[in-house]
């Protein structure tokens, strides 16, 4: 296993150094552009996570955090204004993932998979309400909505079937990216691990 | 993006109505709409609204992209009317019948202020994305008090993106060149987007990395920096923003006073 690049004492420690500045802009272009990559392979994943991921596996769940709320707002008033409000949703994927990886649950493949199974779990958890508030508990994903009217027609409470709508969603999208933010991780080279990592200690 | 940037490459526009508007007051703009929108029920007052807003950006102007988001967002509003108008829990009354199939009334309603709602906020957005450049936002940011790391943080993705997506064409290109061919099943297509993402992400993380060094030769931490200033002369800023900032309190406060009245 590659070397961790945050202590697991000092995961919650930030500070807004100039690597950590130019990280975080870094990993909301990879976002954009995974997201890009995506929708132009017609993938029913959205990938649009990955540089939040990879934000918090090198500098901890702060800068984790920061990136996918930036990414949000950013992408919110550029492109996509309902996407803003989803920039609490980024904020609990970065933590979740800065706090698993400190604690070793992206060290081998079957940690990763229950990692993303946890990450699934908190996107869910607080997109739902979002979703209900406003677009009546649907996701905007066609098979996923057609999910979710099957199990209000079949008088299944809104929360659950909105939750079951996004869940479905989520698993699959983080389960590629979990995988995929693994799999590149182990391919960077050890400065660049250390040259983010070392800089929050 | 594409308004950001092409907005961002005319240094010197010839100022209109609305660049006499600063960011803050545009933010601010956006908030009260979608307050207000949240704070009531009645149809007639959300399709005020969504004149309004409308109207704002009609007289600024229209762009593709916010084109584009109004027409995701229409789809969505459209499956929302169909769904609600079908299953939603409170269906009652009988609004009309398609091929047999009974759409609500109720569901219909509701469907329709969620829709309301989201068209406010996407219009309203709509106005800043257009009307406002990076480079101005950066400058005013700056010159309100926030710390030029942040703005560093929220305004560097904007020239990054460009740089990101160039790099993506070469690598693409390339995987071209040597033989990828394109992909049928969803394994495929995963695995053929590797050998693009890896390059591409230790390419951009070399380049943050590179980019850290020079910002640190550069001094950008010297803590004695002049704001830049911004293109635009703006009017009443400091008004407007107690003005519209006394709005969104008070609209906070009667949604909290309602909804604390339900219990009592």
């Amino acid at each position: 296993m590659k070397m961790q690049g945050l202590n697991h004492a000092n995961i919650w420690r930030f500070k807004l150094t100039t690597a950590t500045m130019t990280l975080i802009p870094a990993a909301v272009g990879i976002n954009y552009v995974a997201k890009a990559l995506a929708e132009g392979l017609k993938l029913p994943v959205w990938l649009g996570s990955l540089g939040t991921f990879l934000a918090s596996m090198l500098a901890g769940p702060v800068a984790g955090a920061i990136s996918g709320f930036i990414n949000n707002v950013i992408y919110g008033l550029t492109l996509s204004p309902i996407s803003t409000v989803y920039a609490i949703t980024s904020i609990g994927i970065g933590v979740a993932v800065g706090v698993l990886h400190a604690k070793g649950w992206f060290s081998s493949a079957s940690r990763v998979f229950v990692s993303a199974l946890i990450i699934a779990i908190v996107s869910a958890v607080i997109s739902t309400p979002l979703n209900v508030i406003f677009w009546g508990g649907q996701t905007g994903i066609a098979w996923g909505d057609s999910l979710f009217a099957l199990l209000v027609a079949n008088h299944a409470p809104v929360w659950l079937a909105s939750f079951i709508d996004e869940f479905v969603l989520d698993i699959l999208d983080k389960v590629c990216v979990a995988y995929l933010a693994f799999f590149i991780y182990r391919q960077l080279p050890q400065r660049m691990v250390r040259f983010f990592g070392d800089d929050q200690q | 993006m594409t308004d950001q940037r092409i907005l961002s490459e005319n240094s010197h526009p010839k100022p209109r109505w609305y660049n006499t508007i600063d960011p803050i007051t545009k933010l601010l703009m956006i908030l009260d709409f979608s307050l207000l929108s949240f704070s009531t029920h009645r149809l007639l007052l959300e399709a005020g609204f969504i004149s309004v807003t409308f109207l704002l950006l009609l007289l600024s102007k229209v762009s593709p992209t916010t084109l584009k988001a109004l027409g995701f967002s229409l789809f969505l509003i459209l499956t929302m009317l169909v769904i609600q108008g079908l299953f939603y829990s409170k269906n009652q009354v009988v609004l009309l019948t398609i091929l047999g199939v009974n759409f609500y009334k109720e569901g219909i309603i509701y469907a329709a202020t969620l829709g309301s709602r989201v068209l406010v906020i996407i219009l309203s957005t709509g106005f800043f994305m257009v009307t406002t450049s990076i480079s101005e936002n950066a400058k005013y940011l700056e010159q309100t008090g926030l710390s030029y790391r942040t703005i560093y943080l929220l305004m560097s993705v904007c020239y990054i993106l460009p740089e990101m997506m160039r790099n993506m064409h070469k690598i693409q290109m390339a995987q071209k060149v040597r033989g990828t061919n394109p992909q049928k099943t969803l394994m495929q297509k995963l695995k053929s987007i590797l050998p693009v993402l890896i390059p591409l992400v230790i390419k951009t993380l070399d380049q943050s990395m590179e980019r850290s060094i020079s910002l640190q030769l550069r001094g950008f931490n010297n803590p004695k920096r002049r704001a830049l200033a911004t293109p635009y002369h703006y009017r009443l800023a400091p008004l407007a923003h107690i003005s519209l900032t006394m709005i969104a309190i008070l609209l906070i406060g009667w949604q909290i006073w309602s909804k604390i009245n339900l219990f009592l």
